[in-house]
């Protein structure tokens, strides 16, 4: 079957990529884009390990065909924040210890990262519930409340 | 290392609460595990399995798969000349060759160009089976005449009990019982207990059952295989103990050990699960078959289907006591059921059934059943939270029967430093009593009864704690510390960091060397170049690793001050090092640097040898570790739904090396035994097959359905752990589902005793009053 020509805004850089028709915006990102950073835990949308931004809202990449994309702007972890200029999500799991396998946490951030841009101030049950779709085996999500937290505080702050 | 404040000369490494050095790349993406992997060339690897939990093959036809464009190697067992009938163990079975004995296991290998050409090339193999009995439920399958399991003469595996066994100081024995599918039995004995139950006064006996759950990694079990044209073999692997998949690799392909590099990627959690090999067999004859690098990545499915998960522990205890909490008596038997290999372990379950309280008399047996499933494997401190949820659940209700305070019976009744344990060893310095005094001290426990008092609007509220630990692991394991010619160190080890053990020990050989940790790199290994090391398994790794990190740092910085004697025209013992240098006591102007000694160890012409530190002990001496932890709850008795308020890990680590990493340690263990106490099953049918093989069907808790975990750190110095420190893997997973089953007590009086407690088991208790 011929590829498809998939043209879409990927951290912020005009992409174009060829795609199989049944490849999933995770395959893509993946497997045509080099952006291993969102992972695959299930494929069937239950772990979170692949949230990405689609146009801004936190979505599971392993859910979304690689064509629906078309036109559309994704943000992957790659384009959060980088190694030396962290986003101040990253900035506070690494000094929270929240890391442990590591394998949950590209995820996670993105699934917070759009929790603080639509709900700057929230309180820790719409903390917990904006990371619910977002499975962890190591941490006991404990640390990650506690970066999470202390971002928002943080940027609020800033704000006032 | 940013983060490291340095406001005192004595930064140095032990006891500070900094963050893994690898951090920054895990909150980026950038840190690659297998999957992440494409090297050029790569096929991709997809695996037919079996359908039916018991089948005989009666014909495979893949002559339509390896017709299909892309596909590049299509195996069954015919293709395979090492395989034998009589698979020894899980990693040997590597394609059935004539009969399956689980739902889920390889009978057909694929290696195709694309991920979705291989599945397609799945769906084009055809196999004829011919469905057999299954022996699905263990109790079942240990009668005389259940449909048998193990092809008749097949040896027991026992390496994984023995390794355990060996921790706990029990023989197992593996001789083939009457009953078929009973693969290993061991019995530990003393007094007579049929006489001491007789002159009880309360006599309770009560059957605990956990069903099987797994481990639950984020990442699924993933590999990439590649041959170089002189026949050596490169594994990059998820694993956690590279020498390991390296030996039982080579074991199946019946090549030598030195011609497979085992490269350790980072592992996304293993849990014990990523112990014993499972698809790298497979993954390296796709390789060989092809020419290619082949890359194989288990769907969540199938490591749900056929993965290594815990076994179900099935546990009866008849325990008899004094109305005065005299204790008399406990018969008890567990049931481990292993699956369709054997791997179980036997001996921690009895050892802490029969002796970490001080029964005069005991008589514990312990079975091994096969059944047609996928067979098991370690899961954090393998079977000791479903033998302390039993034992632990038990004391608590003696305790009630008697109206005895239930921290000071356990307290009263615990084995202490030197008892001896039912293997007749003795127990050795552990922080049991310590942790169980501290959490008893905690104003949660203190306020219980007024927490239960306030339960309003039909809604029942209960506290409830409980003890539970691990009893160490040891494994011969080596380091090597250099002085590089800028003055830093750097540490080689063999041990994958599965925990956040690299810090750690570079810590430890800061303090051990004389500098600070961001003068320290640590680097794991791969099997080719690092010191032999054992498995990260056990809570063994600070413990071990961390001795032969010290030794080596030791060993680095005493070459270090021989060299600077020379220099300095001082006798070594008036020298020290501090701040980059080494010093004569009491004459700090007068000094070497280390950058210095560094660069004259790799200087051309030089006549000073460089550094290089190396320790390779091996251990004798286990370090027991204890946790207590602490549950308040609320009820809703209609529903049976469980709210979580909060909880509290009170854990002795031996000496806290990095207390923020000994922390996410507590919680995440917690976690994990939350869900296997509230939420987690994998459930089968009575054909044996699996039915929620999904994350949407198996049930793991969410941050949405959990408080913040309280950690309360205990330090009670391990006389051979390194500073002192113990292990902390592994205690706090154990005491947690016998925790949560004493507050559902506390709250509502009825006592459950099979897990998970699903909000439909709780109602249904409390509607039938029991």
């Amino acid at each position: 079957m011929a590829k498809h020509v998939l043209n879409c805004t990927v951290n912020d850089e005009p992409t174009e990529v060829l795609v199989q028709p049944w490849d999933t915006l995770l395959d893509a990102l993946r497997e045509r884009m080099g952006l291993t950073g969102p992972k695959e835990g299930c494929g069937t949308g239950d772990c979170g390990a692949c949230t990405v931004h689609f146009d801004g809202k936190p979505i599971a990449s392993c859910l979304l065909l690689a064509m629906q994309a078309r036109g559309h702007t994704v943000r992957t972890i790659e384009g959060l924040g980088k190694p030396g200029a962290l986003h101040p999500l990253q900035e506070a799991f690494v000094k929270h210890g929240v890391p442990q396998c590591g394998f949950c946490i590209p995820g996670v951030l993105m699934a917070a990262a759009a929790l603080l841009t639509e709900n700057p101030r929230p309180t820790e049950e719409e903390i917990r519930y904006g990371i619910a779709g977002n499975l962890c085996r190591c941490t006991g999500y404990t640390k990650m409340l506690a970066a999470i937290t202390e971002t928002a505080g943080a940027a609020a702050g800033r704000r006032s | 290392m940013s983060s490291v404040m340095k406001t005192t000369r004595d930064v140095k490494g032990i006891g500070l609460s900094i963050p893994r050095p690898d951090a920054p790349e895990k909150v980026t993406g950038v840190v690659q595990y297998v999957a992440d992997l494409s090297p050029r060339g790569l096929l991709h690897a997809k695996l037919l399995r079996s359908p039916h939990a018991h089948a005989r093959i009666l014909k495979i036809d893949v002559s339509k798969a390896r017709a299909l464009p892309g596909v590049r190697a299509v195996l069954t067992a015919a293709d395979i000349p090492e395989l034998k009938r009589k698979a020894p163990t899980r990693a040997h079975a590597v394609l059935a060759i004539d009969r399956v004995v689980f739902a889920g296991q390889p009978v057909a290998a694929v290696a195709a160009d694309e991920p979705a050409i291989a599945e397609e090339a799945l769906d084009l193999i055809d196999v004829q089976y011919e469905v057999l009995a299954v022996s699905a439920d263990p109790l079942e399958a240990m009668k005389p005449g259940a449909p048998p399991v193990a092809d008749a003469g097949t040896e027991a595996d026992t390496s994984e009990a023995q390794a355990h066994g060996s921790v706990a100081g029990v023989t197992t024995e593996a001789k083939p019982a009457k009953a078929v599918n009973i693969s290993q039995q061991a019995r530990l004995q003393r007094g007579d207990v049929a006489k001491a139950l007789a002159e009880s006064d309360v006599v309770i006996e009560k059957t605990y059952r956990v069903p099987m759950v797994h481990q639950g990694y984020l990442e699924p079990h993933a590999v990439l295989a590649q041959w170089d044209t002189a026949g050596n073999l490169t594994l990059w692997a998820s694993t956690q103990g590279s020498f390991n998949t390296r030996s039982e690799v080579a074991d199946v392909l019946e090549i030598s050990e030195n011609r497979i590099k085992v490269i350790p990627m980072e592992c996304g959690g293993g849990f014990g699960g990523k112990i014993r090999a499972l698809c790298e067999p497979i993954t390296a004859i796709l390789a060989r078959a092809t020419a290619r690098p082949v890359r194989y990545v288990m769907t969540r499915r199938e490591e749900l289907e056929a993965g290594m998960p815990a076994p179900q522990v099935i546990i009866r205890l008849k325990t008899g006591v004094k109305r005065d909490g005299t204790l008399m008596a406990i018969e008890g038997e567990a049931i481990l059921e292993s699956g369709a290999f054997s791997g179980a372990v036997l001996a921690v379950s009895g050892v802490f059934l029969a002796s970490l309280y001080r029964w005069p008399n005991f008589d514990v047996k312990g079975f091994e059943v096969l059944t047609h499933k996928p067979s098991i494997a370690a899961y954090r401190a393998p079977v000791a939270p479903q033998t302390i949820f039993a034992i632990d659940s038990q004391m608590e209700q003696i305790a009630r029967a008697i109206g005895a305070d239930p921290v000071e019976f356990r307290l009263r009744h615990l084995q202490r430093e030197g008892d001896k344990m039912a293997n007749g060893q003795p127990w050795l310095s552990n922080g049991a009593v310590e942790v169980l005094t501290r959490i008893a001290e905690h104003p949660l426990w203190k306020k219980r009864a007024e927490w239960k008092a306030s339960s309003k609007d039909g809604r029942l509220r209960g506290t409830g704690l409980s003890l539970g630990g691990w009893l160490g692991g040891l494994q011969p394991t080596g380091a090597t510390v250099r002085l590089n010619p800028d003055g830093t160190l750097q540490v080689l080890t063999g041990q994958v960091d599965i925990a956040g053990t690299n810090i750690a020990l570079a810590q430890i050989a800061a303090t051990a060397y004389g500098v600070d940790i961001d003068k320290v790199k640590i680097t794991t290994g791969d099997t080719d170049v690092a010191p032999m090391t054992g498995l990260s398994a056990g809570s063994k790794t600070t413990y071990t690793v961390g001795v032969a990190v010290m030794q080596a740092a030791q060993n680095a910085r005493n070459q270090t001050l021989e060299i600077a004697a020379k220099e300095l025209e001082a006798s070594v013992h008036d020298l020290e090092i501090d701040d980059g240098k080494v010093v004569v006591r009491g004459v700090p102007n007068k000094g070497v640097t280390l950058a210095q000694i560094g660069k004259k160890g790799n200087l051309y012409m030089s006549k000073v040898e460089p550094v290089l530190g190396v320790s390779h002990p091996a251990f004798s001496v286990q370090a027991p570790a204890f946790c207590a932890q602490l549950a308040k709850i609320e009820i809703d008795p209609d529903t049976g739904e469980l709210t979580l308020h909060d909880f509290v890990v009170v854990q002795d680590v031996g000496k806290a090396i990095n207390p923020l990493q000994i922390e996410g340690q507590m919680q995440g263990g917690a976690v994990q035994s939350l869900g296997m106490a509230l939420t987690e099953a994998l459930m089968y049918d009575d054909k044996g097959r699996l039915m929620n093989p999904s994350l949407l069907d198996y049930r793991k808790l969410t941050a949405a359905d959990l408080p913040n975990i309280e950690t309360i750190i205990v330090e009670k110095p391990a006389p051979h752990g390194p500073f002192g420190a113990r292990g902390v893997g592994e205690p706090p997973i154990v005491p947690a589902p016998a925790a949560i089953a004493n507050a559902v007590e506390d709250a509502t009086g009825v006592r459950l005793t099979v897990l998970p407690l699903s909000p439909e088991r709780i109602a249904l208790a409390i509607a039938n009053g029991k």
